[in-house]
Formats: C-alpha cells, sequence, structure tokens
C-alpha cells in the first residue's frame, strides 16, 4: 500500500519516496509522457502547492520528484552553479525525502535539475535534464490570455513573434533578446527555453539527453524528447547567434563557456569565469589555469573586460 | 582576489537558526502557546484556514505561530501540509440553511422573519484603543444569554422571502449531491472556467485582492449594484456518506460564514427584469471576505449574464489567475534568487548597443566635420 | 477453453508501490523518449486473465481512479477487471472512445482503434493512449521509424500488426498535434510509438 504523509514534522521517513504521494507523482508521469509525445507543447498538470515557494522551482521539483529513483544520482544548480543557495536547498531536499545520491559532476549524474542553464559537458542519452520554468508560455509577454495564446498555438500563428523580434531588429539592428530567447521545436511549437541565456540554445537542438520542463506555478509541463530540433528563431538577414566573450576565465582560462561578470571593486576592475562550476573546476583540475587563478601571481592581467561580440 | 562563493549549506542552516531565534523574541517574555493563538487570535485562524483550504485549527494556530505572525507565510504552509494528506472522502454538500446561527443579518429588510442576529461584531464599536487590555487586562464581562433561543429554522432571505414572489434569480439545488464538482487542487484550470471553480479559487484567494476586486465593481469597474440580501455566520455539520455504509455520518462541525447579495437585472428581449445574485462562502467569521467573495462572483457571471465586460473583477482569466497569494508572493518574490547569467546576458547587450550608438554617433560627428572642412571649397 | 473461476482471486500487485512503479514509469518513459527502442520489464508482476505482464504493469505504475480504461473483448476478464478496479481504482468503461488509456490484443478486432480519442488542437493531450498486446517485438527492418527520439533511424518490427493499422496509423501521424500514443506490449518487452514517429513499412 502507499506510505503517505502522516505529520511533516514528523523525521523526513514519514514521507513517502521523493515526498509527493504516489497519485500525484502518477498524473505528473502521465502528464510528462504526453509532453514527450508531442513535443514543445505546454500540458497542463494539477501542480501541487510544494514546501518550497511557487518561484523557487516548484515545477522542476516536481517533475524530478514523479521522475527520480532510488538508483539515481542528482545534480541541481542554479545559475549553473552547484553550491547557489537554492540549489542547495533543493539538493538536500530530495537527498533528505529520496534518500539518492547527489554528485556536482555532471558526468556522474542521471537527473540534472537546472534553473538558467544547461552544463557545458556535453549530456549523454542516460541523463535527464530537468528545467525549472517561470514562465513556460513563450508568447505570454505578446499576449497575457492564456485562452489566446492556446488558440495562437493551436493555429501555429507564430506572426506575432515575427513581428516582435523584428521590431527589435529595426529598432536596434539585431534581436534584443539575451535569454529565454523563443525556440520551434521539431517544425511545429514555439516553445520558451526556460531564463537560459542563449547561448545555450544551441545545446539542445539533437540534444542526446531527454529534456524536461516543470512550470509549477503556472502548472504546465514540456519535453523535448533526445534527438530533437530545435532551432532559435531568426530572420534570413538576421541569423541567430550567441553571445561571446572577448575575455577568458579567470579561473580556468575557458574561452567556450558562458561567463559571469565578477566585481572585484569599486574601480570597474572586474573579472570573468565560468557559470558552470563543475566545468570550471574539472578544467582546473586537469590543470588549465586563467589569469586570476590563485597560484597565478596577483594582477597579472586584470581585464578591464568588456564583452565582446 | 576572487574566491568562488562555497558554503551555501552552511549558510543556510545558520540562516535558519537565526530566523528560530527572531522567531522566539526575548527570552524574558513568555513564548506564546498555539493554544492562545488558538483562542485569542481566531481571525487570523480562521483566515489561515480559509486561504490554507484546510480546516484545522490547531495547525493554523501552529503555523501562525512558525511564521512569526505572517498570516500568508502560515497560509502557504498550510497549503504545503495539505498537499500531501491522502483524500479519504468527498463530503456532502454543508447545508447553511441548517446553520446553528450565532449571526445574521440582511441589509434588504428592516425586519423579517428570523429577526436580525447581530452575534459577535466589530461593526458598532468605537475603534479606541482600550488599553486596559495591554496593562493587565481586566477579564471581559460575560455577554447575556438572550430571552429566547434563534429560530430553529431560519429562513434565508433570497430562497425563502424573496423568491416567494420569483423576483429573484432561481439557483435550484442540484438534484443530486453526488454530481461531480470541480477541484483546482486536483486538475489544472482550464478557461472558461465554471462558477464551481470560480467559487473555489475566490474562497481560496487572497483577502485582500478580492477585497479590493470587490471594491472595484462598487466604484464603476463592473455595473452589478449589490445589497446585501443576507450574511449568516455560525456552524455546521460535514456529513460523508461512505460507500461502504450507503448512509451519512457526521464528522464534526465547521464555522462558516455565508454571503448572499442581491443584484438588479435589467432583463433581455427573453427574461423579465429580476433580482440576480453573488454567492460568498468563506471559512469562519469573515465578512469582509465573504461579502467581497459575492460581489466578485457576481462581477464573473457576465459572461452568463451577457453583460459587457468593462472591469478587472469581471474578467475570470484575470482574477483566477492572480487572486492565489502563494502563487503570488512566490512569483514576486523570486525575483530575489539570483538572476545573474540572466543579468550578464542583458549586461553584454546593454553594452553592446551603448557602443553601437556612441559609433554612430562618433561617424556622424566625423562626416560633419568632414563636412565642414570641404564646405568653404565648395563654396568658392 | 480454461475454465474460469467464478470468483476470481484477486493477485498482487505491485509489492513497493513508490519504487515499482517508478521503475516501470521510467522504462516508459525511455521508450517513448525513444520510438521503437525495445525496453525489457524492469521487473515481474503477476498478471490476470486477458492481460499480459507489460500491459498490467504499464496500467499498474500509469492508470488510478482518475484515469478511465477500456478492455477489448478479448482482453476483458473478471479476473483483469477485478485486478484493476482493486489495485489501480480506474473506472472501466464499455466506450472504447472514453479511454485514457485502451487495451487490446493485436491479433484480435482492431476496428475500435478509429474511435480513440485524438485531444483537439488546444488541448492535443487529451488522447487516449494504446497498448496493444502483442506477441513479440523486434529490431528487424519490417519498420523504420524517424522522428524526435530518433537520432537517425530506428528498426522495429511487430510480427502480425495488419495493414489497416498502418492506414490508420498514417491518418494519426497527419493528425498531429493530435493523436493516439501506442505502446507496443509483448509478455516482458515493451516498445512505444508515439503520434510524431514517422513510419516507413519495408
Ligand atoms: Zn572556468
Amino acid at each position: 500500500m502507499e506510505q503517505t504523509v502522516n505529520n511533516p514534522l514528523e523525521a523526513s521517513s514519514a514521507y513517502n519516496f521523493a515526498y509527493l504521494d504516489e497519485q500525484t507523482k502518477r498524473m505528473i508521469r502521465r502528464a510528462l509522457l504526453k509532453a514527450v509525445a508531442i513535443p514543445g507543447y505546454q500540458v497542463p498538470f494539477a501542480g501541487r502547492e510544494m514546501p518550497m515557494p511557487y518561484g523557487w522551482g516548484t515545477g522542476g521539483v516536481q517533475v524530478t520528484a514523479a521522475v527520480i529513483g532510488p538508483d539515481d544520482t542528482l545534480k541541481v544548480i542554479d545559475q549553473g552553479a552547484d553550491d547557489t543557495t537554492n540549489a542547495v536547498s533543493i539538493r538536500q531536499f530530495f537527498a533528505k525525502t529520496a534518500n539518492v545520491a547527489t554528485t556536482e559532476k555532471t558526468a556522474e549524474a542521471s537527473i540534472i535539475q537546472t534553473r538558467h542553464r544547461i552544463p557545458e559537458k556535453e549530456l549523454r542519452e542516460d541523463q535527464i535534464l530537468v528545467y525549472q520554468v517561470p514562465i513556460p508560455e513563450p508568447l505570454r509577454f505578446l499576449e497575457p490570455r492564456e485562452t489566446e495564446t492556446r488558440k495562437m498555438h493551436a493555429l501555429e500563428e507564430y506572426g506575432l513573434m515575427h513581428v516582435k523580434l523584428y521590431e527589435d531588429i529595426s529598432r536596434h539592428g539585431h534581436i534584443a533578446t539575451t535569454y529565454a530567447y523563443p525556440v520551434m521545436v521539431d517544425d511545429r511549437y514555439v516553445m520558451d527555453p526556460s531564463p537560459t541565456p542563449k547561448f545555450d540554445n544551441p545545446k539542445m537542438d539533437m540534444m542526446a539527453a531527454l529534456q524536461l520542463f516543470g512550470a509549477g506555478r503556472e502548472k504546465r509541463i514540456y519535453a523535448l524528447p533526445p534527438y530533437t530540433k530545435v532551432k532559435s528563431l531568426d530572420f534570413e538577414d538576421h541569423p541567430f547567434e550567441v553571445q561571446s566573450w572577448k575575455d577568458e576565465c579567470g579561473m580556468c582560462g575557458a574561452t567556450d563557456s558562458y561567463l559571469d561578470e565578477v566585481i572585484l571593486d569599486d574601480k570597474g576592475n572586474r573579472m570573468f569565469v565560468c557559470s558552470d562550476t563543475d566545468y570550471c573546476s574539472e578544467r582546473q583540475d586537469a590543470g588549465h589555469r586563467g589569469p586570476q587563478h590563485h597560484d597565478q601571481p596577483l594582477g597579472t592581467s586584470h581585464s578591464n573586460g568588456k564583452a565582446a561580440e | 582576489m576572487y574566491v568562488a562563493v562555497k558554503g551555501g549549506e552552511r549558510a543556510i542552516n545558520n540562516a535558519h537558526r537565526l530566523l528560530a531565534e527572531k522567531r522566539r523574541g526575548d527570552r524574558d517574555v513568555a513564548e506564546i502557546e498555539t493554544s492562545q493563538i488558538e483562542q485569542q487570535l481566531s481571525l487570523s485562524v480562521t483566515r489561515v484556514m480559509a486561504e490554507g483550504s484546510l480546516y484545522d485549527r490547531d495547525l493554523a494556530a501552529l503555523a501562525i505561530k512558525q511564521g512569526r505572525g505572517d498570516l500568508i507565510e502560515a497560509i502557504f504552509l498550510m497549503r504545503a501540509y495539505r498537499t500531501t494528506l491522502p483524500r479519504f472522502a468527498f463530503s456532502k454538500p454543508v447545508k447553511t440553511a441548517e446553520m446553528d446561527i450565532a449571526r445574521r443579518i440582511s441589509a434588504t429588510f428592516k425586519d423579517l422573519p428570523g429577526g436580525q442576529i447581530l452575534g459577535p461584531t466589530f461593526d458598532y464599536t468605537h475603534r479606541l484603543l482600550d488599553f486596559t487590555l495591554m496593562a493587565n487586562g481586566e477579564e471581559p464581562a460575560t455577554a447575556h444569554t438572550a430571552d429566547h433561543p434563534v429560530d430553529e429554522t431560519m429562513p434565508r432571505v433570497l430562497d425563502d422571502l424573496l423568491n416567494y414572489e420569483g423576483l429573484i434569480q432561481d439557483e435550484p439545488n442540484p438534484t443530486n449531491d453526488d454530481a461531480p464538482v470541480a477541484d483546482l487542487t486536483r486538475e489544472a484550470v482550464k478557461f472558461p472556467a465554471d462558477r464551481d471553480l470560480r467559487l473555489q479559487n475566490l474562497a481560496r484567494g487572497d483577502e485582500g485582492f478580492v477585497l479590493a476586486l470587490g471594491y472595484s465593481t462598487q466604484r464603476g469597474y463592473a455595473n452589478s449594484h449589490a445589497f446585501v440580501g443576507e450574511i449568516r455566520y455560525g456552524s455546521v455539520a460535514v456529513e460523508i456518506e461512505p460507500e461502504e455504509l450507503g448512509f451519512a455520518i457526521d464528522i464534526g462541525d465547521i464555522e462558516l460564514t455565508e454571503c448572499e447579495t442581491v443584484n438588479k437585472f435589467k432583463g433581455s428581449k427573453t427574461k423579465l427584469p429580476q433580482f440576480t445574485r453573488g454567492y460568498g462562502l468563506v471559512f469562519g467569521q469573515n465578512e469582509r471576505k465573504a461579502i467581497s467573495m459575492a460581489l466578485v462572483d457576481r462581477a464573473m457571471r457576465a459572461r452568463e449574464m451577457g453583460e459587457q465586460v468593462m472591469g478587472p473583477a469581471q474578467d475570470e482569466e484575470f482574477v483566477m489567475e492572480h487572486s492565489d497569494n502563494v502563487q503570488a508572493t512566490g512569483f514576486v518574490e523570486h525575483i530575489k534568487l539570483p538572476h545573474y547569467v540572466d543579468f550578464q546576458g542583458e549586461l553584454e547587450l546593454v553594452r553592446r548597443m551603448r557602443a553601437e550608438v556612441l559609433e554612430r554617433l562618433a561617424k556622424a560627428d566625423a562626416a560633419d566635420a568632414e563636412n565642414a572642412r570641404s564646405q568653404p571649397e565648395a563654396a568658392e | 477453453m480454461i475454465p474460469q473461476p467464478r470468483a476470481p482471486e484477486l493477485l498482487r500487485g505491485f509489492e513497493n508501490a513508490a519504487f515499482e512503479s517508478n521503475a516501470v514509469f521510467r522504462t516508459i518513459l525511455d521508450a517513448m523518449a525513444h520510438p521503437g527502442r525495445i525496453y525489457d520489464l524492469p521487473l515481474d508482476v503477476p498478471a490476470p486473465t486477458g492481460l499480459n505482464k507489460s500491459a498490467t504493469a504499464f496500467l499498474l505504475a500509469m492508470a488510478d481512479m482518475d484515469t478511465t480504461i477500456w478492455l477489448s473483448p478479448d482482453c476483458a476478464s473478471n479476473a483483469a477487471n477485478a485486478h484493476l478496479k482493486f489495485h489501480c481504482g480506474s473506472p472501466i468503461t464499455g466506450t472504447s472512445s472514453a479511454a485514457d488509456f485502451a487495451v487490446a490484443r493485436l491479433d484480435g478486432d482492431l476496428a475500435f482503434i478509429t474511435d480513440l480519442a485524438l485531444g483537439n488542437a488546444e488541448y492535443p493531450d487529451q488522447s487516449a493512449t494504446l497498448i496493444l498486446q502483442v506477441e513479440d517485438i523486434s529490431d528487424k527492418a519490417d519498420m523504420i521509424l524517424r522522428g524526435p527520439g530518433i537520432k537517425e533511424s530506428q528498426n522495429l518490427s511487430v510480427p502480425g500488426l495488419p495493414a489497416a493499422f498502418h492506414t490508420w496509423r498514417a491518418e494519426n501521424h497527419h493528425l498531429f498535434p493530435c493523436g493516439v500514443d501506442v505502446i507496443f506490449a509483448a509478455d516482458r518487452k515493451i516498445a512505444a510509438l508515439p503520434r510524431t514517429t514517422r513510419i516507413e513499412v519495408r
């Protein structure tokens, strides 16, 4: 028989495996199967209140709770980092309620829950990437009504989105969307990739891992099966392009990763460092060094960094 | 020198300890007991039960204590607990007509069968701070018992009195008590939403939000002037009918406030002019919420009544998507979580756009200077 | 014909609901994510008359009081009904168009498949899933599958799949995003055919 929670104030053994009751998990699992069968389509599901606030990743947490099994190894990142407070908190939640192994190593994880980044290391077929999504509807800022956006998806009426992007081009000379950059999935659904930087969009295309998206407050689940065509929206005369940096990572010297800017003082000095902490530390372990690494003499190459095109 | 931020786990644990310390406050002051909250802050308790969608006074008192008196935090604690509870049964519809009345008033009739029963109300108190409550506090005088009990069958103003003339829109009880009722905690909301779902949403909705929307309907953002036909507050029995038993059993009493408003309806080609209704029902004694809910319920019936939608309170998608304070507070507050990856993208973009503008300006300046130099020659 | 006990004895369901449903679900999720790829059923469950082990495990993992099951006449038995009612709590319907999960045998009458719910343009998820019990599945190149979840192409063979199935499936695929997802359930193996998959029949 199913074990259910009687009193959350009791020890964590009073919780069902992975917190959610079995019926809730089944409901989420059914939504997940539909999501995989209709790539990029937002499946409504009866999201539950979780013991962390809406906006903290309740959608991702519910998806992970429905998917995770005792043999999984979980990695949780926020902004690409394993040690951000919310990533720590979610990892602890599953370590406690599902008693699963956790890791900070991308390669060791079977499930990776993420907020705002895709790991730099290429993911494999035996991995699942779970995204936390705040606003799943890519058309929401063009049309606030769900009844209307549903119709637009049903009719493949995406003209408005193209108009919006083209307005950017006529005003600024290029598309002024840097994150949550909309994608077209398998030539059918326009999808919100969650607020990941557009730098990560190309990784979604034909990814070997299964990608699952959970929006808890908005109560939507969607998915990208492995090897699915994902194309960032663009125009022939203005093709999609990703951010790049003039600088390298100050710690590991990487030039191919997404870099965060770190302000060093109030004199305008800053440095850049990989947002993917595991990628960076793995490179450092392999002996790669950036200009600001500890065992480099201080101040050798302070970049007054500006992101280049 | 840059050192990657580590130690999130330790920081979190210590933040939790500090929070617990703050909650306790000065240790020279006696710790508040949940039974005191349950008894003496009873309106906080009922609000937390109502918006937490869980009728349990002790747990609500605990949630208020744990949430340091922040009622939205307490509501969130109740919701998160509620979601893990297995569902054993559905209750029969509660019979508010058979309510054990503590208060019952009507604004539409001076006197009416059953009478106006004032009950415990702030309505006619003078809002003067009572400093005796702050000092040692005097035992309050006990209220007098009425000479005769409240009528056992308290007629409902709208159904039993007004409907007698057919003046009010009929809302017959469903013929089948077991007819399915929507439950937004069990299935995703789809629009357009039926009235059962709308009412459930309002009953759980934030009191302040529903109040503001109800208020807006009175100020022209809807066209449904309302009278309070009746407010009743008291306790009703909750019954369930287990399949294997085949008859209903009483599982306990809950306190409810019910409000029915009477709204004018001008009539249409096919319907005579008559009054229409708005309905509010909330746990505990909370007339503010019950009346507001009834106003918004009536406003959201615009589609059904063929009325023009002119205000947010009539727009079910707007109301239902924004009424939940646990959702709202989560999403509003989540922007304090790290967003530096996204911000980095924006930083890069703004720098690039500034550089592009400056470059254009510089080019234009250079061209102007070039023109200025070549101009005199051209004049020759 | 095997005589049926009048009051069929109830078989056990999952021994540990949390872990076993998870194992079965993960296998189904993998199968849906990799159309046509064959997966072993990760555990053994007793199957009531009319159902095989894979179909039984699928229903135990995925069905409950919120989902309606339809069993084709050759799958429906007192034992199957009792099993699903007791362990899943699912309503069992006699109308195939009302089914969330429809269970049938490949060698039976497949006329019902055109009645299955397809969803609608705004809610294509409101569609049925067909669990088709089959004798065997293999990766012989009788069908070549392409589409999301498949890197280049995937071979699949389901012996006995009639031409009528392919006709229906071709129409079904054409209705995307509406459509029915199919699970081929051999006794201990499953493969999935979501609505996105394009089939080339050899
Ligand atoms: Zn680095």
